[in-house]
């Protein structure tokens, strides 16, 4: 592992952050998505487990220990974005605001709960594969024990 | 009294809850009877006219105090019971959680069935009681009957309720609704209408244990004792009747199913009786026992009108209370004395008066006694038989006196004779439970009012019309008093006349072994297993294999996607300009690679060439104008290629010989050859029309890029992903949280705890 890898790999995980918010941000006027954003986030994640190996990259980042939660919860928003008109009786998938209504904007981004379900996707996407990487790492490091 | 348990707080705390939850639902219960009829009317996916129908009357009210009432007794014996049942398992009593868990959701399941309206929200609750019960039957899970006996349950009921499904749609398809009500209003005697109703009754059938569907019954008493009692006497098997009776007036369009139910009653009643007495284990006696008491609901919906309907609904009272109380006796009386069979047990009554009394007045209810709301069951099921004929009443007598025999022969065999087992003391939470079911045996015996209102009610809706349901003492000579005295004089000598009973029981148990619906149950089992097994093998043999079972069915799937599709303007070479360079070049990179990877030796080289050809078509996508999909594409490149390069590095140094090398030509050459041309043929049918961009016109895709700003949207692909196709995306996002689910429990080796 080259000293460059040992660098780099720790302050990637906030870099990755970054250009994954900007994916979600710009998802509904550009280019990228929540699913992207997921797996880039994951990753870097994925690159500290291969620099630390598995007890130290867990040290380092407290969340990965509750990835279950990240993935259960992301699946629960994009639930609830999805099915929140249901009961008022619209089929699911009816997002707000409707076509043609008023939009509040953060610069290009406009809030309707079509961009919440793209984070709950976001969120789900990064706990799974957090999990998974976990899972495998924790193999790796049995076996070469 | 209590022995000193190794409990921690939680799990007993949750036991508390629940029996408050069950107290609330039980309050809410009653006063949403006292209200009178009610109802939530919510949509739930109105394009294909679902809706959230519950209304509260008069059956969903009856069967709501049976799941709440006697629902709160069982969970309240339950406190007592369950940590004891952990102990004896030497299992932690933290796992008496999941006992809670499901037995709440039972509760919750049960009173939804109860209220539904809507024939797709009554499936639904249909199959969660089943799901639940599953759980519930296999709590032991350690012990290998539990679990069989869980999964015989689930197959049988939840088998039988896909045909219930079938019904709903094709009663959809004659009216045009799923809305019980609205079905009802305007249903006319149709084949379909007929169709759906044995499809559902079947369904219902089999939920209650009714022959030939019964044998799941017997095998779930592998349950823990509480579990029996709440769902094998009031709640589980009550849901069949619940149905039927729900859309008995259906039923009743066609007199041929009203026949059908009054032979399956009756043949349930008879040979769950005669089975009921020769068990020994008191839990066999009282399942075989439910299985013959739902005969008589049965054959009641069979004869049908006012008096069938306000008789069943009395019945599914009284055999509830009775049965339930007679189900938590027979864990009492295990825990006391650590037996469970009527062979090594006796003489009770001296150690354990109070229950020897209560269970005694259960009893007395089941077999029909003045005195016992159970009396009245009866008078109203005579009744009822005396408008259907002779041999209805003859049948109804004999049936009467069979049930006299097994629940005389149950109770004399724990409580009277000797006492030959050793007593240990018992909670008194225990106890309880059983002396307040009595007593309302008793006091519904006494003043019966307010059960013949409530069965009033719902023999009302049953039938479709009020239903006058009077039940009281008359001290005459009428047909009903003659039938009842006729049945207990028959019963007593059945009692009594053990060497007359005892071999023709077990003629018919043995007979059920011999040719019953078990055993063709479990031929059908064991041939789809041996034919799953052998789909198995062939599929996972080796790893050409695996990735034949993948690429072949994609590559049929892909090639008759675009036998449907139109492909005018597709499959076109045009020309090639200057522009294309950099396409050319990646394509050629492309094309490279895969022989690369198709045809070197080496391990970590093809696996490099995969991913520059993953890149490669990644760039393509970029470059015509897919930068969603080419974002992707990159993402899951770098996740495979590392996964690829991580699981190679743990490959031993040594070469790989294949043991089949030899034999792997002639033959079984050409099929990997096959396979491979048919996944790759596919494929590349699949990346040409993709690529070569045919005008939108008037397709669905230009559509849809036409909506995108109406949906707040600058990008198609994430507001197709996020809205126009959302559903789909959920769809897929929640397969994948399963999927994790299944992975992580895998790399685990199932080891959870």
């Amino acid at each position: 592992m080259t000293p460059i890898v040992k660098v780099v790999a720790p302050r990637l995980l906030p870099v990755a952050v970054i250009v994954a918010f900007a994916l979600i941000v710009k998802g509904y006027t550009d280019v990228g998505e929540g699913f992207g954003a997921g797996v880039i986030v994951g990753l870097a994640v994925g690159l500290r487990y291969v620099v630390l190996g598995p007890e130290r990259a867990d040290d380092s980042m407290p969340f990965v220990r509750r990835a279950d939660v990240l993935a259960t919860g992301g699946l629960l928003i994009a639930l609830a974005c999805g099915f929140v008109g249901v009961p008022l009786g619209e089929p699911p998938f009816t997002h707000h605001p409707l076509p043609g209504e008023p939009v509040l904007k953060l610069g290009t981004l406009e809030l309707t709960t079509a961009v919440g379900f793209d984070i709950g996707l976001f969120l789900l996407v990064v706990g799974v594969v957090v999990l998974l990487i976990r899972e495998l790492s924790r193999l790796v490091a049995e076996a070469g024990s | 009294m209590i022995q000193p348990l190794h409990e921690t707080p939680p799990a007993r705390a949750i036991g508390w809850f629940a029996v408050a939850l069950a107290a609330g639902a039980l309050g809410f219960t009653i006063t949403g009877w006292l209200a009178g009829d009610w109802m939530i009317d919510l949509p739930w996916a109105p394009s294909i006219g679902l809706r959230i129908q519950l209304r509260f009357d008069g059956l969903a009210a009856l069967y709501a105090f049976l799941a709440t009432g006697i629902g709160l007794l069982v969970f309240a014996y339950s406190t007592g019971y369950m940590p004891w049942h952990l102990e004896h398992q030497a299992r932690p009593a933290a796992h008496a959680r999941r006992f809670w868990a499901w037995m709440v959701v039972f509760m919750g399941a049960m009173v939804g069935l109860a209220a539904s309206q809507d024939l797709v929200l009554m499936f639904l609750f249909f199959d969660l009681t089943a799901v639940a019960s599953y759980f519930l039957i296999g709590f032991d899970r350690q012990r290998r009957e539990a679990r069989g006996a869980a999964i015989l349950a689930m197959i049988v009921t939840t088998g039988s309720a896909v045909g219930m499904l079938i019904g709903a749609v094709l009663l959809n398809a004659e009216y045009g609704t799923f809305s019980l009500p609205r079905i009802l209003a305007v249903a006319t005697p149709s084949a379909a209408t007929t169709w759906a109703c044995v499809l559902i009754a079947v369904a219902a059938l089999a939920k209650s244990a009714q022959l030939p569907l019964h044998f799941w019954l017997p095998r779930a008493m592998a349950a823990p004792t509480p579990v029996s009692a709440y769902l094998h006497s009031a709640a589980m098997v009550a849901a069949g009747v619940l149905v039927l009776a729900r859309i008995h007036p259906l039923l009743a369009l066609d007199p041929r199913i009203l026949d059908g139910l009054v032979v399956v009653g009756f043949a349930s009643i008879f040979v769950g009786g005669l089975l009921a007495l020769a068990q020994d284990e008191l839990k066999q006696i009282l399942a075989y026992s439910t299985i013959s008491q739902y005969g008589y609901v049965v054959v009641l919906y069979g004869i049908g009108g006012p008096a069938g309907a306000g008789a069943a609904a009395m019945y599914v009272i009284a055999h509830g209370i009775a049965k339930s109380a007679l189900f938590l006796t027979a864990g009492y009386v295990t825990k006391a004395t650590g037996e469970s069979r009527l062979s090594r047990l006796g003489g009770l009554r001296r150690v354990m008066p109070v229950v020897a009394v209560a269970a005694g007045i259960a009893a007395a209810s089941l077999a029909a006694m003045p005195l016992t709301l159970g009396f009245f069951k009866d008078e109203l099921f005579f009744a009822a038989a005396i408008s259907s004929g002779p041999v209805v009443q003859l049948l109804a007598v004999a049936a009467a006196a069979l049930t006299l025999a097994y629940i005389g022969r149950f109770w004399l065999g724990v409580f009277g004779g000797n006492a030959r087992t050793a007593i240990e003391p018992v909670p008194r939470a225990l106890g309880i439970p059983i002396v307040i079911l009595a007593a309302l045996s008793v006091l519904g015996g006494i003043v019966v009012e307010p059960f013949a209102a409530l069965a009033a009610d719902a023999a009302g809706v049953i039938n479709g019309g009020s239903v006058d349901v009077s039940p009281a003492y008359h001290l005459d000579a009428r047909p009903e008093n003659i039938m009842a005295v006729s049945a207990w004089a028959l019963g007593a000598l059945l009692l009594v006349a053990a060497n007359v009973r005892d071999p023709i029981s077990r003629a018919v148990a043995r007979a059920g072994d011999r040719v019953g619906p078990r055993r063709l149950y479990g031929l059908t089992l064991g041939s789809i297993e041996r034919l799953s097994e052998a789909v198995h093998r062939a599929e996972v043999r080796d790893l050409r294999t695996s990735l034949a079972a993948i690429l072949v069915p994609t590559g049929i799937l892909a090639a008759l996607g675009f036998a449907a599709t139109p492909t005018e303007g597709s499959y076109v070479v045009g020309d090639i300009g200057v522009a294309d360079l950099p396409l050319v070049v990646l394509l050629v990179l492309s094309v490279a690679a895969g022989l690369t990877a198709a045809r070197d030796t080496g391990r970590l080289r093809p696996v490099l060439a995969l991913s520059v050809l993953g890149f490669a078509l990644a760039g393509v996508y970029a470059i015509v104008g897919a930068p969603d999909v080419a974002l992707v594409a990159v993402v899951i490149e770098t996740v495979l290629t590392i996964v690829f390069v991580a699981v190679f590095a743990r490959l031993p140094a040594t070469a790989l010989v294949d043991p089949g090398g030899a034999s792997r030509r002639g033959l079984a050459r050409y099929r990997n050859a096959a396979a491979g041309v048919v996944a790759g043929a596919s494929a590349f049918a699949v990346i040409w029309a993709a690529l070569s961009r045919p005008p939108l016109g008037a397709s669905d895709a230009g559509a849809q890029i036409g909506l995108t700003p109406d949906a707040h949207g600058g990008d198609v692909v994430t507001v197709i992903l996020a809205d126009f196709r959302g559903l789909d995306t959920m769809v897929e996002i929640t397969v994948l949280a399963v999927a994790i689910v299944g992975v992580v429990s895998l790399l685990r080796r199932g080891i959870t705890e």
